[in-house]
């Protein structure tokens, strides 16, 4: 582990975006994944730690105006509790319950779990198929301004993300889901919880009768990121759902996903899982 | 419900529901386990493992560490010359002079104010390594032209200069070897109507105990040895560390601190022992060395992987007639408990059920992977696999019901089997019988079984298997004894002072109700002491199964004595007869009317300051009547034998491989329950380990090195994915047993993979031969995608 | 050598004030710092459990959570837990149903049980199992834990 020579915990967005100005910071909220990834060299804790956890504007989960604003300190029992999330983000809830273990869910923050930006994330794939759009914060010339950019656009590979040095996550925004929304997440694992993805799926749509339309897929722990597949998602859009019609979403989505194998699974396996347990997802909408 | 007994009533302990006398104290997180001791003076010590996997080494350079402010040493092996090989082979330098044989192999060590200093440092240390070529399977081992492991005799130099060859150069990678036969087995397969053949890999896994392994190290002023030890086995151990020092065994004390765990795992000396002993000596302060989790899985040991051939017959009525077993053992790069294991799957093949013939030929092997210890059943878990595998096998074959067909190779009581053993209780058939109805077995078998093309991508299945397992000790060092002091204060409280140790099974609270029985005192008055060398008699070690059969009679040996002395004194203060008079309810009381002469504690004192002076003070040493097995393993080893069936009921999604547990239905000959509680919360506790070798734990070694050295990757079973579990006991009173208690410690393990096996062939029509039952590795089986193992092994 | 800071919070109901290096986890704190030593090490990144404690009333992993963190909250460790007429209760529910074997695991058990009940959730057996699904229990077999949990559940609602 390497050395902190200054430890800071600012208690508003702006202090923390001044500290953040100086450079060299690790940034700490929940620190369920940075104390390991600190610990095992993985992840070298620069000179100044800023701990976030106390900036009240980070906190909170709210609706207004067609959109949900998720603070990136909200834990993962908060969102797990919130009957928001339960009703109108099924996916998002579903990957909260399906995540670590009650002592993790208590400390681990969404923002973090974004910002980790783990293949295997067990958020990301969820916001993705819910287009989530980040939001970051810095001090550029000496005021808080603030950029906002899709899910999608911000993590860009295996702990890597677009957040500059001098940025903080400070807000996830959903738009608030229409009546005839459906979305939901699929974790493969032996367990409910308390396990590493070895691959995970996001399913969204509007349903319109038996038509599809809107669709969104995305794949975890399939990629260096979590993708969103824009042909599996072609394959389904407007469509009534069959056999056939599973058949090839399936097939379109062997085609985006490009797993490796390692202590966990072989790319074969996540291959048929991703095929298998998207047929059975599918088939569960289909029937439901 | 806990024990409320009114012992003024007079009631019996045995059988009931007795809470653990250490538990109030556990759940307060006062106890305090080796982690959380701390000496004054005392210095923190971390090891330098190799992370090569094989290699020479050229140079060590430990400088830069030994100048770190807050080091107090730096030691290699140049710093200890006079150290000895270690292990049951004794081919095992605590630190490597000159080569590594495997990642976790100790080079240097450092002792400094802090933990984390000690960490520092060992970034510190340079050492230069020239690369060899890696040994990486058990098979490779055999090939000709294989490099050696231990080709190289291993000599160690007193410091009067007297040279002991300790370990004979190897011509080969092969470490040791167990050849066992009864009848002819040409003859068996030439009158078998069917006869299957099949190899099977079973898997590394390893204990996992929660207390990562540590140990503190402390040399008195007059250079006698205190070690605060896990050892499971203190006296053997006191001898080896006495050794290692060259001093008399009588000046080594070993403290055992409650335990985190046991398993098997702490059998044998491990080099962090020996390392925290020559820190100690050399800084002259107590060493603390305390593993990281990491650490403990890539440096404890596992349990030994097996490659197994099996062949085996049976006529068209079911009576088996040979079995033929070749197996080779991934001994890694040392010899552990682990090479020694064939000792008790032998006894599985040989006399689990009835059969004849039966040849059995195995080699444990050096490579450059981890190496293999004890661990819980003791490769008894690897041999039922194979036995149970073929005997649903064989009964497809000859078109038998599987049940009928074990029912009819089962052993019975007053069986002496050809390889010597003597079933003086045997419940095996009742153990069949009520698992299969408990489980509704057949009716379930049959039906399932009728599904496998149905349509129905999730399916359920019933798997059934037995062992057979020592339960009365195992003799295989000169004595399987345990020897009891016994004191009864003046108020009648008990000291019980024993040499079997508690590693958290609840020994202890068993030993105290066996006492009380004898005694009629309640559990309150009883303290035991289990975990000082100094103090307590001698024991073998808690292994085999045997503490409540040994250390128990031992125990009530003592507490008859006791009872004695007392009846007698009472005797002649009353003037009856000592046949007239007994101990009730903390009381002497006339045996028919059950008057009240006097409090146990008020005769007692009396004897103590009446003119005789006496104190109420009794041993006892309890031998069990076992024997040696003979050069060819034959030989009544145990004075008891454990026997138990488990029916597992599992859901095989076929879309994903994953393999559910539902039920596990256990029937289990344990002599007798002495304490209701305790041994279901074994048997449970075993069961859940069985799940975790069936289906979840693997501990990946490739090319020598743990790939997934953490909890994260080596998956434990959690509590949401328990079975249910339904536990019958069977009370077979052994004769010799402990007021008719058989051991049980192991048994619940055994039988857990090899009852999966069975019924996810049962659910799906698949047989798998490899373990682990993890999602992939059945996805693969059913998709006709998997490698089964094959018996490529050099003659 | 890192930075060190002083933080003060309440522990066990008592105020504390101590000082750590901005490395040190909060398990680190109360093994090394202040001997709280019922809180266990064994894995040391939040797979296992045994060094649950409660921060602000929830459980947390204390080998995940910066010492420095702890700095203005609530923090209960067993050694609270057990002096508790709640945790009394508890213990005396582990005990009777055998719950503890080794009994490295327990105090982490423990208070993950003791936040369950704070909760007054369903005390189905099934639901009881994955609140403990972050605990890891090696002897148990974890059916005794859940009896014990079971059995302290139902008997908190009926005083409640």
């Amino acid at each position: 582990m390497s050395d902190i020579n200054n430890y800071v915990a600012p208690r508003s967005l702006d202090e923390a975006a001044e500290a953040l100005r100086a450079g060299n910071v690790t940034l700490l909220a929940g620190g369920t994944d940075l104390m390991p990834q600190s610990r095992s060299g993985r992840t070298p804790l620069r000179p100044t730690l800023v701990n976030i956890r106390r900036i009240p504007e980070l906190r909170g989960l709210s609706e207004s105006g067609g959109t949900i604003r998720i603070g990136p300190l909200a834990t993962i029992t908060e969102l797990r509790d919130s009957a928001l999330v339960r009703e109108r983000l099924q996916a998002l809830w579903q990957a909260c319950d399906s995540f670590a273990s009650d002592q993790v869910r208590n400390a681990a923050t969404i923002g973090g779990n974004i910002c980790n930006a783990s293949p295997a994330g067990d958020t990301l794939v969820p916001l993705l198929v819910l287009d989530a759009q980040v939001e970051l914060a810095s001090k550029p010339n000496g005021a808080l301004a603030k950029r906002a950019l899709p899910l999608a656009d911000f993590v860009l590979g295996p702990g890597q993300t677009a957040r500059a040095s001098t940025e903080l996550l400070s807000g996830i925004v959903v738009a608030s889901s229409p009546e005839d929304f459906i979305s939901s997440f699929f974790k493969f694992g032996t367990r409910p919880a308390l396990d590493i993805s070895m691959i995970s799926i996001g399913f969204a749509a509007r349903r319109a009768g038996k038509t599809l339309r809107d669709v969104r897929v995305a794949f975890g722990a399939v990629a260096p990121r979590p993708i969103r597949a824009p042909a599996t998602e072609a394959a389904l859009e407007g469509k009534a759902l069959d056999d056939n019609v599973i058949g090839a979403a399936a097939k379109a989505a062997d085609a985006e996903i490009h797993p490796i194998s390692d202590v966990r699974a072989s790319d074969w396996y996540r291959r048929e899982m991703v095929r298998n347990m998207f047929t059975r997802m599918l088939t569960h909408v289909r029937d439901h | 419900m806990g024990v409320a007994l009114d012992i003024t009533r007079g009631e019996t302990l045995i059988g009931k529901r007795v809470p653990k006398m250490d538990a109030p104290e556990k759940a307060s997180g006062k106890t305090r386990y080796i982690h959380d001791i701390n000496l004054p003076g005392q210095l923190h010590a971390k090891i330098l493992h190799a992370g090569v996997v094989h290699a020479r080494i050229v140079s060590i350079d430990t400088s830069a560490a030994r100048a770190l402010p807050g080091v107090h040493a730096v030691i290699t092996a140049a710093d200890v010359p006079w150290q000895r090989p270690i292990g049951v082979a004794k081919d095992h330098l605590p630190l490597k002079t000159d080569r590594v044989r495997s990642p976790r192999d100790e080079i240097a060590a450092v002792a400094a104010d802090s933990a984390e200093i000690a960490e520092a440092a060992l970034n510190l240390i340079k050492v230069v390594y020239d690369p060899l070529p890696i040994v990486s399977s058990a098979e490779d081992a055999l090939q000709p032209g294989a490099p050696l492991l231990h080709g190289e005799e291993l000599a160690w130099t007193s410091p009067d200069g007297r040279r002991e060859v300790l370990h004979a150069p190897s011509l080969d990678n092969v470490a040791m070897t167990f050849n066992y036969a009864q009848g002819d087995v040409t003859y068996g397969e030439a009158e078998s109507d069917a006869v299957v053949e099949d190899v099977f890999w079973l898997h590394y896994v390893t204990h996992c105990c929660m207390g990562v392994s540590g140990v503190i190290a402390e040399f008195e002023a007059n250079e006698n040895l205190r070690l605060y030890s896990n050892t499971q086995v203190p006296f053997l151990h006191k001898r080896e560390f006495a050794e290692l020092l060259g001093i008399d065994p009588g000046r080594v004390r070993i403290i055992q601190p409650p335990i985190g765990g046991g398993f098997g795992s702490k059998l044998d000396i491990y080099p962090f022992e020996p390392i925290a002993i020559f820190l100690a000596k050399i800084t002259r302060r107590p060493i603390k060395l305390v593993f990281t989790r990491e650490e403990e899985f890539m440096a404890s040991p596992t349990r030994q992987p097996v490659l197994l051939r099996l062949r085996s017959g049976c006529k068209r009525d079911g009576t088996l007639t040979f079995r033929t077993i070749d197996t080779l053992h991934d001994n890694g790069a040392y010899t552990s408990w682990g090479a020694t294991t064939p000792f008790v799957m032998m006894q599985t093949f040989s006399s689990l059920y009835r059969v004849p013939h039966c040849q059995y030929r195995t080699r444990a092997v050096y490579t450059n992977n981890p190496y293999a210890g004890s661990f819980r059943g003791y490769g008894n878990l690897q041999a039922t696999f194979a036995v149970e595998a073929h005997m649903d096998k064989l009964a497809d074959a000859i078109g038998m019901d599987p049940l009928a067909f074990r029912f009819k190779n089962a052993q019975e009581p007053g069986e002496v089997t050809p390889q010597g053993m003597l079933f003086k209780s045997c419940g095996f058939k009742d153990c069949l019988e009520t698992a299969a109805l408990r489980s509704d077995y057949s009716r379930k078998h049959a039906e399932y079984r009728a599904k496998w093309h149905d349509g129905n991508p999730v399916k359920r299945g019933v798997g059934m298997a037995s062992m057979l397992h020592v339960a009365g000790g195992a003799k295989i060092y000169p004595s399987d004894g345990c020897g009891t002091i016994l004191k009864i204060d003046d108020f009648a409280h008990v000291t019980l002072i024993t040499g079997a140790s508690e590693i958290g099974q609840g020994s202890e609270t068993v030993l105290a109700q066996l006492v009380c029985e004898e005694l009629a005192l309640p559990l309150s008055a009883v303290t035991v002491v289990n975990n000082d060398t100094d103090i307590t008699p001698w024991d073998v070690g808690v292994h085999a199964s045997r503490t409540t059969f040994i250390a128990g009679n031992s125990a009530i040996g003592a507490a008859r004595k006791a009872k004695a002395k007392i009846l007698a004194a009472a005797s002649a203060k009353f003037e009856l007869p000592v046949d007239r008079l007994e101990l009730r309810a903390g009381h002497i009381v006339e045996k028919d009317s059950g008057n009240r002469f006097i409090e146990i504690g008020k005769l007692i004192r009396s004897l103590h300051f009446s003119d005789k002076a006496e104190l109420v003070m009794t041993t006892h040493y309890y031998e069990p009547p076992s024997q040696h097995q003979d050069r060819e393993f034959k030989g009544d080893v145990s004075a008891a034998y454990a026997w138990a069936t488990q029916v597992v009921e599992v859901e095989v999604d076929t879309m994903t491989g994953i393999v559910r547990l539902l039920r596990v239905t256990g029937a289990h000959d344990v002599g007798r329950v002495l304490n209701r509680l305790g041994i279901e919360g074994q048997i449970e506790g075993g069961i859940v380990m069985g799940q975790g070798y069936a289906t979840t734990e693997d501990l990946i070694v490739e090319n020598g090195v743990v790939r997934n050295p953490s909890f994260r990757d080596y998956k434990l079973v959690t509590a949401p994915e328990i079975p249910e579990i339904d536990i019958s006991f069977i009370e077979t009173m052994d004769g010799e047993g402990p007021q008719g208690a058989k051991g049980v410690g192991e048994a619940p393990a055994i039988c857990v993979a090899a009852a999966v096996a069975n019924a996810i062939y049962n659910a799906t029509g698949v047989r798998l031969y490899a373990l682990p039952f993890t999602p992939e590795n059945v996805y693969r089986a059913l998709k006709q995608q998997a490698r089964p193992p094959v018996w490529r092994v050099a003659p | 050598m890192s930075a060190t800071i002083d933080i003060r919070f309440r522990l066990n109901g008592v105020d504390t004030e101590v000082s750590v290096p901005a490395t040190m986890s909060a398990l680190e704190m109360l093994r090394d710092r202040l001997d709280l030593t019922g809180t266990k090490y064994a894995c040391g990144e939040g797979e296992c459990g045994a060094c649950t404690i409660s921060v602000d009333g929830v459980t947390v992993n204390s080998c995940l959570m910066f010492a420095a963190d702890c700095d203005g909250r609530e923090l209960m460790t067993i050694e609270g837990l057990a002096a508790s007429s709640v945790g009394e209760a508890l213990r005396a529910s582990f005990t009777r149903n055998g719950a503890v074997q080794c009994g490295f695991c327990t105090p982490g058990i423990m208070m993950q049980a003791h936040s369950v009940l704070q909760k007054h959730g369903s005390c189905e057996p099934a639901d009881l199992k994955r609140t403990i699904e972050g605990n890891l229990c090696r002897c148990t077999g974890y059916v005794k834990i859940i009896d014990s949990m079971a059995e302290a559940c139902v008997a908190a609602d009926e005083g409640a």
